[in-house]
């Protein structure tokens, strides 16, 4: 397999490792667990990192946030705002501002690399819910939510939760035009609270709007409480993947209880590593080319001032647009009326949430099935559970589109009126068809048996030397087209039966060396509270 | 002819607007205009052409020529107004007219539209006869001029050799987001109102443009008279709008200025797309 190079290199390497374990065992006795920790298995699915994408860009705002902190004055006081040229945003000479909003122009236009920082923190901000509604989506198609994962499917819509929130309490900081005008929404959308509403406006804003108070009440949020809750779920995420170990596709060798991929030191470690620069790289190159942000062209947030083109960071754009297409109606009961708001503003993301905390006992009610799984169904294999993805996939899409009918409707030249009927019918039609639209595909998918992108249908056609043709048969590598043969019926559990034992040793998971190692690890139970590494 | 005339005069006796009102802001446009002739002279002032009107019987007749050809078929014979709809013009005024004919939104195929900026239709020499006409127009139809004159734009305060007077762009912006971003965005890029009319983006509109839209209130935009902004807040304004043509883009490529859903698009295609790809080089590797 190998030359005797790569085997020699291989043994010198470990040698070093086990030096460095020693060293470490000597002072804290715990090579046990880190010699788990380093054989520990990881997919070699590029989907698989995704989460990770997210977790770096996480990395990126710890740091350049803790860069920004050090300028950023919390404080809604009245200052006059005096820059000198060169040092300062000229146009805004000699306009009342906060404090607050003096500071993000002076972390714009004096602080060295303030500018960049705060470019890379927002757009790691978008890139984080971008990677983050990707990581959910592999997640809930291809069924990782199921037992024992129900937990971490929990916990996972937390972290969104407080991501989401996080990005809007950071969107609110700076207190520029944009910002101020979000606030006002969800001012009215606090207080169209049925009998709380004012009540918990007036408490979280300390004062009748806008008040003085909240800029700095923000801060301690975005700085401390959304942070630190994040990290704690981050930890408990992680922690619980740990511990249950991953999931992975069915295909040649895998089983139920094991997993096959490269091991954590040294593949993963460096895959891992590579992806972090990546995503540092790609955050940078965001945050030093393109402008996000203007908040000098935005101007002061004054009460009686707004803009148009008013929209919130893209991840919040679903709740403006639910906000947007709802109906003027109005309820009156018991002489109380619930405010309008609060139908878009907390009911609707109330039962989205709902629905999405609730998916894994839904799924398991569909499906009627109770039995822990670590092999993930390809999406094709449960059509109605992806046509129901797809479906909230649309749902989501028309709404965030209903928050930019503004800039649509120019662009398209159709009459606001019109765009936002369409959207509203939309909320109801597109998710219907593309969920039609999916369960049909999948169906299709499942008789082809084949990858949709990844290869030619029936093989390799190859051209010889002297212009013969002939074909290559589709058996090599890839878990693609085994498995297909009984993954009709929709319930293709028992996906132990899929895997071609033949196939069993492919190379993945034993590398140059293959002494000390297991190539598998074996979860020996899959259940909650049953597994593995002891001594953690 | 003279009956329409007749019409015409009691029609406009009716609103009011008697010679007495009108003396004092004629009195003062027309200082204003000697004031600027004698800035333009002694090369005070910051641009010359397209601020004054020209009143010369040559330039009047020659517009009266165009008005015929482009303008009567709507607005009718001397500006009297049309039957499809189209407004009188003879109390329209000089900004008015100088407005809709520079930007290009006159002449327009269906009254019922919006009048959109397009390549003006007239030349410079052109537009000045037409304009002159109907500036001429009250006069021709014995009624008063009650119609926005072409004001004339203050200097900034930081061009050299400035006279007094100059407006700076930080009142300009405060005037800008109080009156005119609610529609036309914080960044002057343009939005939508109701019934399919469009707001447009104003970074092709020039310093007169401007100050004229804002005292003559083009089709769904309202008038700003000098009561609510004088003409050195409508000067700043226009010098802000000029500065947002081309504002300061620190921090690279400005996208647009059309705010989160560009940069939400541009984050999730460009930033996460590129590393979607590198998690899919990376990450099938053994």
């Amino acid at each position: 397999m190998s030359t005797t190079e790569e085997r020699l290199a291989a043994q010198k390497r470990l040698k070093y490792e086990k030096a460095g374990l020693d060293a470490i065992d000597d002072r804290l006795g715990s090579s046990g667990f880190l010699q788990k920790a380093l054989d520990k298995i990881f997919p070699d699915h590029w989907s698989f990192m995704v989460g990770e994408i997210a977790m770096y860009c996480f990395v990126v705002l710890l740091i350049t946030g803790v860069y920004l902190a050090l300028y950023y004055v919390p404080s809604a006081s009245d200052i006059v705002y005096h820059p000198t040229p060169g040092h300062g945003y000229m146009p805004l000479a000699g306009q009342h501002m906060s404090e607050a909003y003096k500071s993000v122009l002076d972390i714009t236009f004096n602080v060295r690399a303030g500018l960049i920082m705060r470019q890379m923190h927002h757009w790691a901000a978008v890139v984080f819910m971008a990677a983050i509604a990707f990581h959910l989506c592999r997640i809930f198609f291809t069924g990782a939510f199921r037992r024992p994962r129900e937990t971490n499917w929990v916990i996972g819509l937390l972290l969104l939760l407080s991501v989401m929130l996080e990005g809007f309490s950071g969107y609110s900081l700076p207190d520029d035009l944009l910002s101020g005008t979000g606030l006002r929404v969800v001012f009215s959308i606090v207080e169209s609270i049925p009998f709380i509403g004012s009540w918990l406006a007036f408490d979280l804003w300390g004062s009748a709007y806008p008040g003085s108070a909240l800029i700095p009440r923000l801060f301690v949020v975005h700085e401390f409480l959304f942070p630190l809750a994040i990290l704690g779920l981050l930890t408990v995420h992680l922690m619980i993947i740990w511990r249950q170990k991953h999931t992975d596709f069915p295909g040649p060798g895998k089983t139920e209880t094991n997993i096959r991929g490269s091991r954590l030191w040294p593949q993963y470690a460096i895959k891992s590593g590579a992806l972090l620069m990546v995503v540092s790289g790609v955050l940078a190159a965001l945050g030093g080319l393109f402008q996000i942000n203007p908040i000098w062209l935005y101007g002061p947030y004054n009460p009686f001032t707004v803009s148009a083109g008013a929209q919130p960071d893209w991840y919040v754009g679903w709740l403006d647009g639910s906000v947007r297409l709802w109906p003027h109606w109005e309820f009156r009961s018991f002489g109380h009326e619930i405010a309008n708001p609060f139908f878009p503003g907390i009911l609707v993301p109330g039962i989205v949430f709902t629905l999405m905390f609730a998916w894994p006992q839904i799924d398991r009610w569909i499906y009627k099935d109770h039995a822990a799984h670590n092999l993930l169904d390809r999406p094709r294999d449960k059509p109605f559970r992806t046509a129901v993805g797809v479906g909230a996939l649309a749902f989501f899409t028309d709404l965030t589109l209903a928050s930019g009918t503004d800039i649509l409707g120019n662009d398209l030249h159709i009459p606001f009126e019109r765009l936002i009927e369409i959207l509203q019918y939309g909320v109801f039609v597109a998710p219907l068809v593309a969920g039609a639209i999916a369960y049909k595909a999948c169906q299709a998918l499942q008789r082809t048996g084949t990858h949709p992108i990844m290869k030619p249908v029936g093989g390799v056609l190859i051209r010889t030397a002297d212009g013969a043709y002939h074909t290559l048969g589709d058996d090599h590598g890839g878990h693609d087209g085994n498995g297909h043969a009984n993954g009709h019926d929709g319930n293709g559990h028992a996906v132990d039966g899929h895997a071609v034992d033949g196939h069993a040793v492919d190379g993945h998971a034993v590398d140059g060396d293959g002494s000390a190692h297991n190539p598998e690890e074996d979860i020996t139970e899959p259940a909650v509270g049953g597994a593995g590494p002891g001594d953690a | 002819m003279t009956r329409t005339r007749k019409i015409v005069r009691r029609v406009l006796r009716g609103r009011g607007t008697g010679r007495r009102v009108l003396a004092g802001p004629a009195v003062v446009l027309a200082l204003g205009v000697a004031a600027f002739a004698f800035m333009a002279l002694t090369g005070g002032a910051a641009r010359g052409a397209d601020a004054t009107v020209s009143t010369s019987p040559q330039d009047i007749a020659a517009g009266e020529q165009l008005y015929a050809a482009h303008c009567q078929s709507c607005h009718g014979v001397n500006g009297v107004g049309g039957t499809n709809g189209s407004p009188q013009l003879i109390t329209a005024g000089a900004a008015a007219a100088d407005f809709y004919i520079s930007t290009g939104r006159m002449p327009l195929n269906n009254p019922h539209d919006q009048a959109l900026r397009h390549h003006s239709y007239f030349d410079a020499a052109q537009t000045r006869q037409l304009v002159a006409y109907i500036n001429a127009l009250p006069q021709i139809n014995h009624v008063a001029a009650t119609g926005p004159g072409i004001p004339t734009v203050a200097p900034l305060c930081t061009s050299p050799g400035t006279p007094s007077g100059c407006v700076n762009l930080s009142d300009g912006e405060r005037y800008f987001s109080l009156n005119c971003a609610q529609c036309h965005q914080a960044a002057g890029s343009g939005g939508m109102l109701s019934k399919g009319n469009v707001i447009p983006s104003l970074h092709n509109a020039s310093l007169t443009q401007v100050a004229e839209a804002v005292r003559v209130g083009p089709m769904p935009m309202p008038v700003f008279g000098s009561g609510q902004l004088s003409n050195q807040q409508v000067s700043a304004i226009a010098q802000y709008v000029q500065y947002l043509h081309n504002p300061t883009n620190a921090g690279g490529l400005g996208i647009s200025h059309f705010g989160p859903i560009a940069e939400g698009f541009v984050g999730i295609v460009l930033g996460f797309g590129i590393l979607l790809l590198a998690s899919r080089l990376i990450g099938n590797r053994g």
